[in-house]
């Protein structure tokens, strides 16, 4: 059957954005095609979660375009970007304390009208993170590390969006819980899901990338196969540390 | 990417060739020639009077912007500190007899102490929790004054209470410049508020520029390099309490023997607004903001005089329509105009 | 025993009056970090309202509390989009200064609108209620302080069925808890800030409607109950609505006991002091949490 609509899922072009000061990311360009995992690695504090949040709308894009399925996002606000299917699980959680696990994913389907597409969605979370199923009346802020780092995945899912944007889902947890987490991702990516993956890391999401994106210094340096940039041990040694 | 070994050896900032510190020279020098040329100027005994009331505001919005704009602490005690130091000029004046100088002194000891104790009530707090713990010791302080009825000693038949209650003190000692300038007896009160205010404002910039003032900030901007660095913050938030009261236990101490009377209505809430719309339309957290917030908001009082019923209402919508209009201040407008040159210049340099 | 009905009736009419007009200052400030000094002048807008609606027009006192909660609601709208969505954009951590003092000045505004237009003289609303309600014990509750409380419980009953089951509700906590993540969700935040600010409004109207027929309706009539609501909003715990009404009703019922027992002029400073007392003892309110300020 033919795709409909023949654009990538995301494209993102000259994009330059920054907080107060100057950009920190200088013209960035690469695209997510639908149904692959693309993955953005590089050393800390270089740009790579600002730039799903330009892309989400948390930060004001100041140059270059984002395209998600063809339709220009960056000129909308952050809530109007989430309508339009673009879902950003971001680095920290960001979960909201006082409400309840259950709440939490609740607010993940905010924009879903329909109460059964809901409640559909709800199930399909609680089947692959049954974790939170058991949580599910327990207030956000009393959760471990990795079962927050499951309820902001959760949440993200609940919005049915074509394309998933996880911020670093390996940041501040412990080995046998990252290996939990990179096993639910690896189901997502079973299902056929766009994910734009960010992690410092390149060997954790090796297996599981289509593409692999270097940012160093808020600059694309290279871009092509993991297995590639594995081999490259000069490149692994010079941005990231070996 | 850059090359660490190709850094260049650092050297230490020359704080003379600062622009910034040349700017705050400059302004300071020509405000205090225009200061002192005002009163030769101007005839009215009424708008000298005005000139002092605004050096006053000026000082303690200066001082509360310290508190608040440098070292982060909302307190709303800023006018129980102030009349700290009034009543403390007042009362040792009255109970021990001293000489109105000494009495200054006193008051702003009283003052210190004073807001020390506050100080160290608000240790544990933060933010809106500090402005009212801070708010309800101000209002039972005043409500203390104004409530105090017991007759402590008798003067003739009227009933003077120990606190001055509700009518205050009056007639403890002014600058005694009415025997030495008689007719002109103002404009001596004036050199004397104008050199206490110059004198607090210098002081203050010293310390804003010391290391104490980077203790201050890192104090508001709660920063994990303060505490890194052995920033005590409690030490810095007792010193931050102390010192700004001392100056503004100073000011009050010129401002009761300027009026030669003192009052519980200092302690209004109206007052402690104006104090701190001065110091917001100015800009917070700036130098010279409390100044150029003096300037205008008395200003735009004074042309307001005249419009009777519609004064108050003119003054509100001017505040509002300022903070609206310029949300970090005159200063923060001016010094974002002097960025945005800046960059504009060096981009055009690039090129 | 006189004395302990006096207390009661007092301190539960004042404490559902303090309750409703901290819940609409809590709001607020759970959601946007914004103390709006405004409120108080905004009770008084609701009072002169219904004043408007049922004394110079005649017509029926549900009309005159529907109008105020109207009035009320427009101009938290125009509050906001006037003065508070321009403050955020530029805010950061100066933006609750900010806010306080223009909404200081638009109070002050406010105020003297209303002087101007009515006058300074104190009036009666013309709500005529009858009668009273037998309590145990031998005590009467005034009809009128009996639909006070009855009329605030229902009041706050509704909104906080609003806050917690309506989508409204939901995108307001989410908003409340963590602004960037409800972006994220697709909530749109500055719509809920418009739509907290009309409900602060509203209720605000309301209360200011309630106040007024058990006092006498002036221009100044907010000043001292915001003051209060401010205090309990804060010793409760910011941004929480529960704890708030709880602490509401409590300091009234302390408050009242007081000015019985001492006299009327120790009531407020001794819940200064108790106010004091708190603080020292739990530095982040009573309910409160340690806050890390969203914005």
């Amino acid at each position: 059957m033919s795709d409909p609509n023949p654009h990538p899922a995301l494209m993102i072009e000259g994009l330059h954005a920054g907080y107060n000061g100057p950009d920190v990311l200088h013209g960035i360009t690469l695209s997510v095609p639908k149904g692959q995992i693309v993955t953005v690695v590089g050393p800390n504090g270089h740009g790579k979660s600002t730039l799903l949040r330009a892309i989400s709308g948390l930060v004001r894009v100041r140059q270059g375009r984002v395209m998600a399925a063809g339709e220009a996002i960056h000129d909308l606000k952050a809530h109007q970007i989430a309508a339009r299917g673009i879902a950003h699980v971001p680095q920290g959680d960001l979960l909201f304390p006082e409400m309840t696990v259950y709440e939490n994913l609740l607010m993940g389907a905010y924009c879903e009208a329909d109460r059964e597409t809901t409640v559909r969605r709800l199930e399909a979370v609680y089947a692959l993170l049954p974790r939170l199923k058991q949580r599910h009346v327990q207030y956000a802020s009393s959760l471990s590390g990795g079962e927050r780092r499951m309820v902001g995945i959760g949440r993200g899912l609940m919005a049915g969006a074509s394309v998933m944007m996880i911020d670093e889902p390996s940041l501040g947890l412990a080995p046998l819980v990252i290996e939990q987490i990179y096993e639910v991702i690896g189901q997502l990516r079973a299902e056929g899901r766009t994910i734009l993956l960010v992690e410092e890391n390149p060997a954790r999401v090796a297996d599981l990338s289509d593409v692999m994106h270097l940012l160093d210094d808020g600059r694309i340096v290279w871009s092509g196969a993991p297995a590639e940039m594995l081999d490259r041990g000069e490149l692994l040694s010079t941005y990231l540390g070996g | 990417m850059t090359d660490i070994s190709q850094d260049q050896p650092h050297r230490p900032p020359r704080k003379d060739l600062d622009p910034r510190v040349r700017l705050d020279i400059a302004v300071g020098v020509v405000f205090v020639i225009v200061a002192v040329a005002a009163p030769f100027m101007i005839d009215s005994k009424y708008l000298i009077g005005q000139l002092i009331v605004g050096l006053f505001w000026a000082a303690i919005a200066a001082q509360w912007n310290l508190l608040f704009g440098y070292a982060g602490v909302f307190s709303l005690a800023q006018m129980a500190v102030f009349a700290m130091g009034a009543y403390g000029t007042a009362m040792t004046s009255i109970y021990f007899g001293w000489t109105i100088w000494p009495a200054i002194l006193a008051g702003a000891v009283v003052a210190t102490v004073f807001s020390l104790l506050v100080g160290l009530a608000c240790l544990r707090l933060q933010g809106v929790y500090v402005a009212l713990l801070t708010f309800a010791i101000a209002n039972v302080t005043y409500l203390l004054i104004v409530s105090d009825t017991a007759c402590f000693r008798m003067e003739g038949t009227t009933c003077l209470q120990f606190s001055g209650g509700a009518a205050g003190f009056a007639r403890f000692g002014d600058f005694g410049m009415r025997q030495l300038l008689r007719g002109d007896w103002i404009l001596g009160n004036y050199a004397i508020v104008l050199a206490g205010f110059v004198l607090t404002m210098l002081v203050t910039w010293i310390i804003i520029h010391s290391p104490m003032g980077l203790a201050f900030k890192a104090l508001r901007d709660n920063s994990s390099y303060a505490i890194a660095r052995g920033i005590n913050r409690f030490h810095a938030q007792l010193l931050v309490f102390g010192i700004s009261a001392f100056f503004t236990g100073l000011i009050g101490g010129l401002y009761a023997a300027h009026f030669n009377a003192i009052g519980p209505n200092i302690f209004s809430v109206s007052t402690l607004l104006f104090i701190m719309a001065i110091a917001v339309v100015g800009g917070i957290g700036s130098f010279w903001g409390p100044v150029i917030g003096t300037i205008i908001l008395m200003v735009a009082d004074e042309f307001m005089r005249d419009m009777g019923q519609f004064r108050t209402l003119g003054l509100g919508l001017i505040i509002a329509v300022c903070v609206v209009a310029l949300p970090r201040g005159i200063v923060g407008r001016l010094s974002d105009f002097i960025v945005k040159r800046r960059a504009a210049a060096s981009a055009v340099s690039k090129e | 025993m006189d004395v302990f009905f006096a207390i009661l009736v007092t301190g539960l009419t004042n404490g559902a009056l303090y309750a409703l007009a901290t819940i609409g200052l809590s709001l607020v400030w759970g959601s946007m970090g914004m103390l709006n000094m405004a409120h108080g002048a905004m009770l008084a807008l609701g009072g002169y309202v219904a004043f408007t609606v049922a004394a110079t027009l005649g017509l029926p006192i549900w009309l005159g509390i529907l109008s105020a909660a109207l009035v009320g609601a427009v101009f938290g709208a125009v509050l906001y989009l006037s003065v508070v969505r321009i403050l955020l954009k530029s805010g950061g951590p100066g933006f609750e200064t900010s806010v306080m003092i223009a909404t200081v000045g638009i109070s002050i505004a406010l105020q003297n609108t209303i002087l101007l237009v009515y006058g300074g003289q104190p009036l009666r609303q013309p709500f005529n209620v009858q009668g009273g309600i037998a309590l145990a014990g031998g005590g009467v509750m005034p009809m009128l302080n009996v639909v006070i409380v009855v009329v605030s419980i229902v009041v706050m009953a509704v909104v906080g069925l609003v806050i917690s089951r309506s989508r409204m509700g939901r995108a307001i906590r989410a908003t409340a808890q963590n602004r960037d993540a409800a972006l994220l969700m697709g909530v749109p935040v500055e719509r809920t800030y418009l739509q907290v600010l009309a409900l602060s409004g509203a209720l605000a109207g309301v209360c200011g409607v309630l106040l007024s027929s058990v006092t006498q309706l002036s221009p100044t009539l907010g000043a001292d109950p915001m003051l209060k609501a401010f205090i309990m909003c804060v010793v409760a715990g910011l941004g929480n609505l529960p704890g708030a009404v709880i602490t509401a009703f409590g300091l009234a019922l302390i408050e009242a006991g007081v000015q019985f027992g001492l006299g009327a002029r120790w009531g407020f400073p001794v819940l200064l002091m108790l106010v004091i007392a708190i603080l020292i003892w739990r530095p982040n309110g009573l309910f409160g949490r340690a806050q890390i300020r969203r914005m």
